[in-house]
């Protein structure tokens, strides 16, 4: 560098000019100093237009139908650097039905608040076409041949519209009062079945859920504790649904008759105390402790209660359930290093779900006071533990062991009918082991086994054949799982990196007698993932997983409407490919952008084995079995540019291609035409037409192949 | 050090020094034109700047450049920019770094008007030998405590950095959960230099979560799923990832985390689904599913992983031909078993009839 250059005289000239340059500089570099520290406000206003429905993919986003959609998005925050104080705005799809906004007022370290507006939408993807009336409502009506309705499409969906509160207040150096209040309000319509019969029904949703939360923790350098009161309060205001059919009265029977009730659910609510504390007795050990006392009620007035007729209750049955339930946690956690190479961790856990609803009677004979079915409270109590040990080997290598135990005490129904067999104890252990070596040289990776073994005490048996006493029910069954997993982090090149997976997984359900139900499962999946940074400004990301689930599963099949007695071996299997693209990069000064593909692809397979013990037809009569597979496949391309007119301003452009197309048949008939609900003739004991001949005839409609575009411009403005 | 760097600096030190005298201290090179202006006069002539009792600059600095020693005798006291004393650390590091370390400064760890928010040493450590550079370039020691992926500083150490100001309210149970026991530091997720960390935004999240776990990636694909790709859930919705709770729930258990959005189905009902009050798992799979309503299996499959019944229970799954309404042709179409059974989550009817008790009311 020529030094003679850059050597100034002190002179007025040079002492003026060098003064107002850096007068103007300053501001600049003020400026330039202001973008890198200080928070970033952002607002966009744009619109969006999607050529064509998107029913599948467009069940939450919004933007369900085709058409033209306005984009706007505020990120605003401001801080005083002086006080600590800051003004959050964050807005997001203010144009569309799943908007949300959420503002916070903090002072940094003393106290805060917020509240918060979120709005998601839920649209069935399908379309009904149905004449069923009243829907949204508590009273359907459903055609007879006395009065039948005309069918028009209906599109049935549901909105949450949550509103939060809430807030901070430093009480005193690591001691702080925090308060959360959520008020959710559900609304809308759930497809639903008759429950006499398989016809169309339509549950009407008016809901409102409020959760409170209130804590007070203290953070010290050695113990810290966090304790308060969680409460939540569902209020359904909606009791129960009275399905009527048209024209048509009375009813001796209690399986069908001219108005049939459903239940709802009922408001309830739960209270729940709890403390949550950690005291670390030297830099290398910390002990935890954790307790909840939860009671959880329901005991409003039974609506069917005062039906009359045939839906009147048994004469004994009580017109509120008092349902209540005690959950307790208690949870002691240790965490060591007694060796430097060497750290241990262990927990013990009870958890006590105590149902204490009194047993009664809800079905019975009138006549003789004799009860058939109960009201069905169920206790669990766990009590679970954990030991595992990390030792460190040399090169970044470690190894780590454990063990799980959990035992389960579970009551079982002890009066009434009882369909499926229970088990009064349960137990499992689960072992653990694991290589892994940290990041270094490039690479890093683990390697982990797991064996678990579960069985339990005697079944009781369930009422009924003796089929049903030969099963597993899955989620009480013995069971062996043995799983697999592997991962390495590689990174050949500082451009360069790369992630694999493999992961296997076979649970194994002994028959031990009972030869139903699920015999095995397994699962694995393969993945790799990989980035290449091609310059400071080009990357590229891409992924693909491979995924495959299969079940055997066995059971038996009791002749009827032509089909034979059987035993049934399922060979259930699933089978998915998925795959990421993601470039982003800089294609000048003021332009850059991305370019994305999501694509992937499932195959469903039902293959079913029927052995037939009996005679008959392999399926009954009307229906066309094994089941088909079923495949999905999307594909939707991405491309975004965003335009830089300065540095406070952009202009954005998204482009999406989507293709979405399914050969589910869940509701299809065999042949492959959309399902349609029954219309016929239904007895109906004692009622003023009988049979009934009921007009549904409700069709549900599945666009199995969805192509949409989407093109959206944003203005963004950015400023401090 | 840019450009913009160097000429803030310029004007910087032409006021301190006046304009002479930031010729010298830029270059450290004594200049034939000036030639009083030497290092050691220099060092003397402004002695109020080194001992600036503002930051903790030792008298010797380098050159990141070079690494040679700096004049800093000579020099005013750096400023800090962002954090108090961080000017030890951003009279090198700054702007054209990667990560840009100065954007703390748009985060609540940046903003100094809260006494407890830390400077540059309080997690990355006095880290001297670091600064006093004595490879220099290439082979200068990294910080005490370093974050990057390829760290030699030891997991526990780099989340211990956080600890000593979280371990408190939800992080008072990192050490017992599986992410602290598996490596995973605070900085395996968070950015904590950035405005915009991509773990905190229920947007951007998953992607966060889904470098490791791979599996719920391809599942939040499927046909059904909670609206985790659609930016109105995230992952912590339903998991406490700094906890120790099982399956590292938000709340105590699954059925519990479930019911703080489906409360409707907590009951307790006169009419309870056995597995429904055990654990909504049993039948779902929260992930995502090619099967609506997220279901692990489709009817009548998962109804028969429990039920054996010698009547319609047992029906063999086929597709109806034609409009029904028996029951031993609807298990596999429509809603399967649930076309009948619609309150599968439990009933409170009290019609005197054992369809009450079958989730039928």
């Amino acid at each position: 560098m020529n030094k003679n250059i850059l050597t100034f005289k002190r002179t007025a000239i040079s002492a003026a000019l060098m003064a107002a340059l850096c007068s103007v500089h300053a501001d600049e570099t003020d400026a330039d100093m202001a973008q890198m520290i200080k928070p970033v406000s952002s607002i966009s206003i744009g619109v969006g237009n999607w050529s064509g429905d998107r029913p599948q993919l467009g069940i939450y986003d919004g933007m369900r139908d085709g058409g033209i959609y306005g984009l706007f998005d505020a990120d605003i925050v401001s801080r005083d650097d002086l006080t600590g104080t800051w003004l959050k705005l964050d807005v997001r799809n203010l144009g569309i039905d799943n908007r949300e906004v959420r503002g916070d007022y903090i002072r940094q370290g003393n106290y805060g608040g917020f509240f918060e507006f979120n709005r998601i939408t839920r649209d069935n993807p399908y379309t009904f076409t149905t004449g069923l009336q009243g829907i949204g409502t508590t009273d359907l009506t459903v055609g007879t041949s006395l009065g039948s309705f005309t069918q028009r499409e209906v599109e049935l969906g549901t909105t949450r519209e949550l509103t939060r509160l809430g807030g901070f207040i430093n009480l005193s150096p690591g001691l702080d009062l925090k308060i959360d209040f959520k008020n959710e309000n559900k609304t809308g319509t759930r497809q639903w079945g008759w429950g006499s019969a398989a016809l169309f029904s339509v549950e009407p949703l008016d809901s409102t859920t409020r959760q409170i939360e209130m804590i007070l923790q203290y953070t010290g350098e050695q113990l810290q504790i966090s304790g308060g009161y969680f409460g939540s309060m569902y209020d359904n205001h909606n009791l129960q649904v009275l399905e009527q059919l048209n024209g048509v009265t009375g009813g001796t029977s209690a399986q069908f008759n001219a108005t049939t009730p459903l239940s709802l659910p009922l408001s309830n609510q739960a209270h729940q105390l709890f403390i949550d504390s950690g005291y670390t007795f030297t830099p290398t050990t910390r002990g935890t402790f954790k307790a909840s006392y939860t009671r959880a009620t329901q005991d409003e007035h039974l609506p069917s209660y005062d039906l009359a007729g045939a839906n009147a209750p048994f004469v004994n049955a009580p017109s509120h359930l008092d349902g209540q339930i005690d959950t307790t946690v208690v949870q002691l956690g240790l965490n060591s290093r007694p060796m430097p190479k060497l750290s241990i961790t262990a927990n013990l856990r009870y958890n006590d779900i105590n149902d204490k609803t009194p047993l009664a009677g809800y079905v019975g004979n009138n006549g003789t006071g004799v009860i058939s079915v109960w009201n069905t409270p169920h206790s669990v109590k766990t009590t679970s533990g954990k030991l595992e040990a990390n030792y460190r080997l040399p090169q970044n290598f470690s190894v780590i062991g454990g063990v799980d135990y959990s035992s389960q005490d579970r009551t079982y129904p002890t009066m009434g009918n009882v369909y499926v067999p229970f088990r009064s104890d349960l137990k499992e252990t689960t072992y653990r082991l694991q290589l892994r070596r940290a990041f270094a040289d490039a690479l890093s990776g683990s390697l982990a086994y797991l064996h678990s073994s579960r069985d339990g005490s005697t079944y009781t048996d369930a009422n009924g054949t003796p089929y049903a006493n030969e099963i597993n029910p899955i989620h009480i069954a013995d069971r062996n799982r043995d799983k697999w997993r592997a991962a390495m982090d590689w990174e050949p090149l500082e451009k360069l990196s790369m992630q694999f997976r493999v992961e296997h997984s076979k649970d194994k359900y002994p028959d031990a007698g009972r030869p139903y139900g699920l015999k095995e499962g397994t699962a694995q999946l393969y993945g790799v993932d990989g980035s290449y940074a091609f310059s400071e400004d080009w990357k590229l990301s891409a992924w693909y997983t491979n995924d495959v689930t299969k079940a055997e599963q066995i059971g038996f099949r009791a002749a009827s409407t032509g089909a034979a007695d059987a035993v049934k071996n399922a060979h259930l299997k699933d089978v998915g490919d998925s795959l990421g693209i993601n470039l982003r990069g800089k294609l000048s000064a003021k332009i850059d952008g991305g370019a994305g593909v999501d694509w992937y692809k499932t195959t469903s397979s039902y293959p079913q084995d029927l052995t037939l013990t009996g005679a008959g037809t392999d399926y009954p009569t009307g229906t066309t079995g094994p089941l088909p597979d079923i495949r999905n496949n999307l594909l939707r391309l991405k491309l975004d540019a965003k335009y830089a007119f300065d540095k406070n301003t952009d202009l954005r452009i998204d482009l999406i291609h989507e293709r979405w197309h399914t050969d589910d048949w869940s509701w299809n008939f065999a042949d492959g035409t959309p399902f349609t609900y029954y219309t016929g003739n239904i007895t109906c004991t004692g009622c003023s037409l009988t049979p009934v001949p009921v007009v549904d005839g409700t069709t549900v409609t599945a666009k199995q192949t969805q192509k949409s575009n989407f093109i959206g411009l944003r203005y963004i403005y950015k400023f401090h | 050090m840019n450009a913009l760097s160097k000429l803030f600096l310029m004007c910087l030190m032409s006021s301190a020094l006046g304009i002479a005298d930031y010729v010298r201290a830029a270059d450290a090179t004594p200049v034939t034109e000036a030639p009083a202006a030497t290092v050691a006069p220099a060092a003397t002539e402004t002695p109020a700047a080194t001992e600036s009792p503002a930051v903790s600059t030792p008298a010797t600095a380098e050159s990141p450049a070079t690494g040679a020693p700096l004049a800093t005798a000579s020099k005013p006291a750096p400023k800090d920019l962002v954090l108090t004393g961080d000017a030890k650390c951003t009279r090198c590091h700054d702007e054209s770094d990667s990560p840009k370390v100065l954007s703390i400064g748009k985060t609540k760890h940046g903003t100094v008007a809260d006494s407890r928010t830390p400077t540059c040493t309080n997690c990355h450590g006095e880290s001297s030998a670091h600064e006093s550079n004595p490879g220099g370039g290439k082979d200068r020691p990294l910080p005490d405590r370093y974050f990057a992926k390829n760290s030699p500083t030891s997991a526990e150490e780099r989340t211990n950095a956080c600890l000593a100001c979280h371990q408190g309210g939800k992080h008072i149970n990192w050490q017992m959960g599986v992410h602290a026991n598996r490596d995973v530091t605070c900085t395996s997720c968070h950015q904590i230099h950035t405005a915009h960390d991509k773990v905190r935004d229920k947007r951007t999240q998953p992607e966060v979560c889904f470098s490791c776990h791979k599996e719920q990636r391809t599942q939040i694909s499927k046909l059904s799923h909670h609206p985790i790709p659609e930016g109105k859930l995230a992952c912590v919705s339903c998991h406490d990832v700094h906890g120790d709770n099982p399956k590292m729930m938000a709340r105590g258990s699954v059925n519990e985390t479930c019911f703080t959005c489906h409360m409707e189905k907590r009951g307790p009902f006169v009419h309870n689904h056995q597995p429904v009050t055990e654990d909504c798992s049993i039948c779902h799979n929260p992930h995502g599913s090619n099967i609506t309503n997220l279901l692990k299996a489709r009817p009548p499959f998962l109804c028969q992983e429990c039920h054996s019944h010698d009547s319609h229970p047992g029906q063999a799954a086929a597709l109806p031909n034609a409009p029904s309404n028996s029951t031993s042709l609807m298990g596999s179409v429509a809603r399967g078993c649930l076309n009948c059974h619609t309150n599968i989550h439990g009933g409170n009817s009290t019609v005197n009839s054992a369809t009450a008790g079958r989730f039928r009311r």
